[in-house]
């Protein structure tokens, strides 16, 4: 495995680890396409490089410990994987963070609002209200489920109120 | 001709035909029964058994009281629902041939509702979805199997809502974090300094 990750240029294995970091974050999975290896052998440096990543944020390891990992399997770009690591540590933590919060849970992925004025209806002529209508894109296993509602002077005061009150105990928290 | 309380339209025959039943009950009746028909529209709910007490001199059939209620009812809410005032409202019931003190007994009614009525119907006016309570909790996560260090705190929601077509409601949970919990108040104030402006 580390004969391969050796077997590449320091521009590609820098690439390399970045698509590592980017696929740990959520975004698009990567393909074979650097390496000339066998399927085992670049799965395995995958999940080599996915897990050093991920352990070394998730537990918080110092750079030492990287190291001592790194020429434990052999690597001998422990240089580029550790600057890798370094430059994107706050990304992974921040993702790690996103899926701390969604074990369990629905989150909240994504939120829009709209104002607009209510004119008229079939009950009464001038109906002069204003609306405001409230979007959530709320995340349930992985699938992202919209949800709406309408809220009136009232319900949005009601809301805010709420919301507030927690918002105190947010801030006492950070303080 | 057209009406002004029936929105600037022609007078439904049926309202034509109906006024004239109204007119074969006493003024005062009518008025107690308008009092009754108001009621309904307000929500409160309706006598049935005064209204048939009401009518039982004039002879009404079911019909009649049927009828009766429901051209009340059509009166008052479609005046309501145009915003036309009483004095309006009784010349334009003198010309479809009501008799003056059946007018003034229901303009009467109608104008000690008005407004109550109109909240009323602007109450009931369609609404896609209404929010029915709120509530949070703030919970602090300190460890999870993806990050040994967490300590973030992140805000639990529950909203419960009642739908645009059922009556039911419904409930929606949702974790959010700190930061986005924050925008989001901050983006609902904003709307709610828009929604004042507009009043």
């Amino acid at each position: 495995m580390a004969a391969v990750l050796s077997s590449v240029s320091d521009t590609d294995c820098k690439k390399l680890c970045h698509r590592v970091v980017d696929s740990l974050c959520g975004q698009t999975p990567i393909h074979k396409q650097i390496l000339s290896c066998s399927n085992q052998e670049w799965l395995d440096l995958l999940n080599f490089l996915t897990s050093l990543f991920h352990k070394t944020v998730a537990e918080n390891h110092s750079e030492d410990k990287v190291l001592a990992e790194l020429s434990e399997a052999g690597v001998s770009q422990s240089g580029i994987v550790l600057d890798v690591l370094r430059s994107r540590k706050e990304e992974i933590r921040q993702s790690l963070l996103d899926r701390t919060l969604s074990i369990s849970s629905t989150t909240l992925q994504d939120f829009d609002w709209q104002l607009k004025l209510a004119l008229s209806s079939d009950k009464i002529a001038s109906l002069n209200t204003a609306l405001l209508t409230l979007s959530l894109d709320v995340r349930e296993n992985g699938v992202l489920k919209p949800f709406s509602i309408e809220l009136n002077r009232k319900e949005l005061a009601m809301l805010i109120t709420s919301l507030e009150n927690a918002n105190k105990v947010l801030l006492q928290l950070k303080g | 001709m057209r009406f002004r309380f029936c929105g600037d339209l022609d007078c439904p025959d049926w309202v034509l035909a109906e006024i004239s039943t109204l007119a074969k009950i006493s003024s005062v009746k009518m008025k107690l029964l308008c009092a009754q028909v108001m009621k309904d529209l307000l929500g409160e709910g309706i006598d049935y058994e005064k209204v048939s007490k009401l009518t039982a001199d004039a002879k009404f059939e079911s019909g009649d009281i049927k009828a009766s209620i429901a051209v009340l009812a059509f009166i008052l809410s479609s005046a309501a629902k145009h915003d036309v005032d009483s004095e309006s409202l009784s010349s334009e019931l003198q010309q479809l041939g009501l008799p003056k003190e059946h007018t003034t007994g229901l303009c009467k009614s109608y104008e000690d509702k008005h407004t109550a009525l109109q909240d009323k119907l602007r109450e009931t006016s369609l609404r896609l979805g209404r929010l029915e309570e709120v509530s949070w909790r703030v919970d602090y996560t300190l460890s999870s199997s993806q990050l040994k260090q967490v300590n973030q705190p992140v805000v639990q929601l529950k909203l419960q809502t009642q739908g645009a077509e059922s009556r039911s409601s419904e409930t929606t949970v949702v974790s959010v974090s700190a930061d986005k919990f924050r925008v989001l108040l901050t983006e609902l104030k904003q709307a709610q300094t828009m929604m004042d402006a507009l009043q």
